[in-house]
């Protein structure tokens, strides 16, 4: 019975504490929210005295009054079951043993892996976020990093959690001070949660040209015309070296599989192509991933090398958020943005390096894993521009140029 | 007798005219037998190595030989092949492949190196283009950074020494630099038993009086890399993906790169090679010391296209001792006297490239093979008013290789070779970068005052560790032309496009005025891609736009260079104002200047206005 009041008072502290350090932008210093509490009340519950927020004891020490909140180890950032899949019908097909050899760095372990020191608990900072969240991945962006290229030549610069990056204009958002957390609310992770969208702060402005637009407002994404850039990586190479003598020549940044090392044919951090994503909007997509695979020691002896074992392409929002837009015609009137390169534009000449695709902005042999690409009469009306196309394109630049174009005030 | 006699001197003769054995070098073919002849008009071994013919022991017979197994090396090339071509010899010792004057001054100029002198790879005296003569400097004497980064990091590119060890990049010293073909390994391939498979030679004792395509790329593969440009190969990141037979790939290149393979120069795709438009003057030189190479080249798109006004121009083959017939004599077809021969943008003739029957026709050197030379001249989309600044090359590049950020270490504590003085000094050089791409690319102002691409040349961070560890310098920008400021370099980057960019690609994308990757607020215009050392300036430009105001924080290389104004900036924007009706570039609006006013009238009202 005493135990009983004794938790209870110590959840009733936890969560007045917590709700002070939620108390939004206005809260000048946030008191570490479990001050104060007995030492028992997180670990005596559940019988895990060592480690009360791991993930191999069911968080036992934290869901006793942060309840429910299990579930996020089984959430997509507990479980990885979409990138599992994908190690599974590319790689893996090669090597069964190559998600436990390059992917499991990042996933869930337990509540500290976001929430820090567990005797100052504390609301996850976006850096904590991007201890995995980095890289390639959605998170690193947001704060202005995109991943640089594999070949040493080309790491360097400041590093963070041993990543280095090209400096990127961060995301609006981020040079505001919010952090991952104002969006990504902790219920959101939970499976079936969702985070903050675009509109439940923002409502467009119907001043801005674009938004004037019935078919912007109705199948775009805020992102697709938002999102000022995103990491993009056409074509990833996991070459496989069974031994280590024959890595010379591959001046490459080490993984964290001695067994492999990882490079792309191309790595762009401008505008992403367009495509359909599963609410069937118009959103940015990217190759997540266009897999290639050489075992360097069977190609050497003549073997088949820079296998295609998948071609895959994601709807993405990349969080580059800003304010202002590319201009009109980098959508309509840009196919490649659409994946629907003309043959005579193509500039990189993949059929010649043996690559197994044509161009990597074609939609021949490739595939939407949560979409669909943009169908190409869809695109042709698109880039037909009607009289309405037209007038607002000469308004718009009009308004930019603040008619600097020589032409007579109305 | 007298029958026996003669057939004796007949096959005597026969023997010594057909080369196979001058009485003066059977030594010498005692050993390589099975050499190949050098030409036919090239007979003997001694008339041009040296050494003595007659030894029979190599080390008597190589005994006064002229550089080595090169008598073309500058050390002896007044001996060796200057003998006989003592016209191209005097060329060659004053041409920018050889004095590398330009890459040195563009050093000093980009590293805080100048000193009030004119350097060149060694002491000379010289004519400037104005005839006045001048001494340049050893390179040797040029006592700073500058200095120290051009002997060891640029000068392994230069024809006056040979490289023997990059592979790729392997090349002989003096003329056979460009006269003898190597292979990637630098290894000799031919018959002569005594040399066959060792390193360090030409793969054949044949000359090239044609220089091959591959001489060219052994240096013209790096900075600018328009050897590989031309071909469709880039070196893009690095990746050294896909791979080929299990080792870095798809195709290996000197200093551990690799290359990919994208669309090439429509030039090279037609089969020309890059002695098909540039002469013997753009490579050999003239007889003049030019300060940089754009000086010494004399060759334009518009001497075979024509400009939109004016039609390519003509000289006729009236002399027997002009250019073209001398130039000639190596080719398949050989010009002839009453050719009409067209003119290069400094007035001289064509060896290859005539007027017949009213067409401009292009003759491989190599092959004789004719190509037909497509007229610009009057047509309506290269008469666009607005255009008349803007080089060939600005809309029909298809791509133009920028590499961004170099940040480049010296090192103090180590000690790196000087390929000048061939001793290891105290100082190493080390690189590393943080981006390249290929398209789009920036457009600004180039020495001729016309609109050129640009090129980062260079976006240089220079770090100086001292000998006790310490930095001297961090990251350090130079000064260029008064200010610490970045430099964009105009440039073409040889990989040429039958179709020009479109209209609104260009024009509606601020990425093509310097703005690198971007977005457009309000009328400001915020770059994406940043500089490390800076929250808001674009590493892959030189322009930001604040307010409708356009600021430039990069310098444009070169005289007259500079970004484009903000006037020039909007006045290039404004075209969109026409562009989503007036979309072809020989709509007959563009012919004259645009006056926007017209937007107020009352047919364009009416269709704006949607009624």
């Amino acid at each position: 019975m005493r135990w009983t009041i004794l938790s209870t008072v110590a959840c009733f502290l936890a969560v007045s504490l917590a709700a002070a350090a939620w108390a939004g932008p206005g809260a000048a210093k946030r008191l570490p929210p479990h001050r104060g509490l007995a030492c028992t009340a997180c670990h005596s519950r559940g019988g895990s005295y060592s480690d009360p927020a791991s993930k191999a004891s069911g968080a036992a020490g934290c869901v006793g009054c942060h309840r429910g909140y299990q579930a996020i180890f089984a959430s997509a950032m507990g479980k990885r079951d979409g990138e599992r899949r994908f190690a599974g019908r590319s790689w893996g097909k090669m090597d069964r043993q190559f998600w436990e050899k390059n992917c499991t760095s990042c996933h869930l372990t337990g509540c500290l892996d976001c929430h820090g020191d567990p005797h100052a608990i504390s609301l996850p900072k976006t850096s904590d976020c991007q201890l995995c969240h980095k890289g390639y991945y959605t998170g690193w962006d947001y704060s202005g990093r995109a991943p640089r290229e594999d070949n040493m030549r080309y790491q360097r610069g400041i590093a963070v959690n041993g990543e280095t990056f090209l400096k990127m204009l961060p995301d609006v958002h981020y040079r505001a001070g919010m952090t991952c957390g104002a969006c990504h609310g902790m219920r959101s992770l939970l499976p079936g949660g969702a985070p903050r969208g675009c509109r439940d702060c923002h409502r467009p402005s119907p001043k801005v040209l674009e938004h004037r637009v019935a078919a912007h407002m109705e199948r775009l994404e805020c992102y697709a015309c938002h999102s000022a850039w995103g990491a993009q990586e056409y074509g990833t190479f996991m070459l496989r070296f069974r031994d280590q003598s024959l890595k010379e020549g591959f001046d490459l940044k080490p993984g964290p599989s001695a067994e492999y090392l990882r490079s792309s044919y191309l790595k762009k951090q401008d505008a992403p192509p367009l495509g359909i994503n599963s609410r069937g909007r118009i959103s940015p997509i990217r190759p997540e991933f266009i897999a290639y695979y050489t075992d360097v020691a069977i190609a050497r002896q003549g073997g088949g090398e820079n296998l295609l074992l998948a071609a895959e392409w994601r709807a993405f929002f990349p969080h580059t958020v800003q304010r202002g837009t590319a201009g009109c015609e980098a959508c309509h009137d840009n196919p490649r943005r659409f994946l629907l390169e003309p043959p005579d534009e193509r500039i990189y000449s993949l059929a010649r390096d043996g690559m197994g695709l044509a161009s990597f902005w074609s939609q021949d042999g490739q595939r939407m894993v949560n979409g669909s690409f943009l169908p190409a009469a869809r695109y042709a009306r698109m880039s037909a521009k009607g009289p309405n196309y037209k007038r607002m394109y000469v308004e718009k630049w009009k308004k930019f140029l603040g008619n600097a174009g020589g032409s007579s005030p109305r | 007798m007298g029958a026996t006699l003669l057939l004796l001197a007949v096959a005597m003769i026969a023997l010594v005219s057909s080369g196979c054995m001058p009485a003066a070098d059977s030594g010498c073919l005692s050993c390589h037998r099975g050499i190949e002849a050098v030409s036919a008009s090239h007979h003997g071994c001694t008339s041009c190595h040296g050494g003595d013919g007659r030894a029979a022991n190599k080390s008597t017979a190589h005994r006064g030989l002229l550089g080595g197994s090169n008598p073309s090396d500058p050390e002896s090339w007044e001996d060796g092949c200057g003998r006989c071509h003592r016209y191209q010899l005097e060329r060659v010792k004053s041409t920018i492949m050889q004095t590398n004057a330009g890459m040195i001054r563009n050093i000093q100029l980009t590293w805080e190196g100048e000193d009030g002198k004119t350097y060149a790879t060694d002491w000379g005296k010289f004519f400037s283009p104005e005839g006045k003569p001048f001494e340049a400097a050893p390179v040797a004497d040029l006592d700073n950074l500058s200095g120290e980064l051009y002997r060891k990091f640029c000068s392994r590119c230069h024809i006056g020494s040979s490289n023997k060890q990059s592979y790729g990049a392997v090349h002989a010293s003096g003329c056979a630099a460009c006269h003898f073909s190597w292979n990637d390994e630098g290894t000799y391939l031919g018959g002569d038993l005594a040399v066959r498979g060792k390193g360090g030679h030409s793969q054949s004792h044949k000359m090239e009086p044609l220089p091959a395509m591959q001489s060219c790329t052994r240096c013209h593969s790096r900075s600018g890399r328009i050897g590989y440009l031309y071909q469709g190969l880039y070196d893009g990141n690095n990746s050294l993906v896909p791979t080929f037979r299990g080792e870095a790939g798809p195709v290996a290149a000197s200093g551990l790169r690799s290359l990919s393979r994208i669309a090439p120069d429509v030039h090279f795709a037609a089969g020309l090679e890059c002695i098909d438009c540039h002469t013997s003057r753009d490579t050999m030189g003239d007889g003049y010391a030019y300060r940089n190479m754009y000086r010494q080249t004399e060759i334009s798109c518009e001497d075979c296209h024509g400009s939109g006004d004016v039609p390519p121009r003509f000289r006729t083959i009236a002399r027997e001792n002009e250019e073209p017939l001398r130039e000639s004599r190596s080719y398949r077809k050989p010009a002839a006297m009453g050719m009409r021969m067209v003119l290069t943008a400094k007035g001289r003739s064509y060896s290859n490239v005539f007027y017949r029957e009213g067409t401009v026709w292009l003759q491989e050197k190599r092959s004789g093979k004719l190509h037909k030379s497509p007229l610009i001249t009057g047509t309506p989309e290269h008469r666009i008013a607005g255009h008349r600044r803007l080089e060939c090359y600005s809309c029909h590049s298809r791509t133009s290789i920028q590499c961004f950020g170099c940040h480049t270490t010296y090192d103090k504590r180590e000690k790196g070779e000087d390929a000048i003085t061939g001793e290891e000094t105290p100082g190493l050089f080390k690189e590393s970068e943080d981006y390249r791409m290929l398209y789009p690319f920036p457009l600004a102002l180039n020495q001729r005052g016309r609109i050129s691409p640009v090129t980062p040349g260079c976006q240089t961070f220079v770090t100086v560790t001292e000998p006790d560890g310490t930095n001297s310098k961090t990251e350090y920008v130079t000064r260029f032309k008064g200010s610490q400021q970045l430099r964009f370099a105009p440039f073409y980057s040889h990989n040429t496009g039958k179709k020009a960019i479109g209209c609104a690609e260009c024009h509606a994308n601020p990425a093509f005025l310097g703005f690198g990757q971007h977005v457009m607020e309000g009328n400001s215009i915020r770059g994406t891609m940043i500089c490390e050392r800076s929250n808001d300036k674009p590493l892959d430009g030189f322009l930001l736009m604040e307010r409708g105001r356009v600021k430039a924080y990069s310098a444009i290389t070169r005289e007259n260079g500079r970004p484009l104004n903000t006037a020039e900036v909007k006045r290039t924007l404004s075209v969109n104002l026409c562009l989503p009706c007036h979309g072809k570039g020989n709509d007959p609006i563009y012919r004259k200047g645009l006056n926007y006013r017209a937007l107020d009238d009352t047919i364009h009202r009416r269709l704006l206005s949607g009624r």
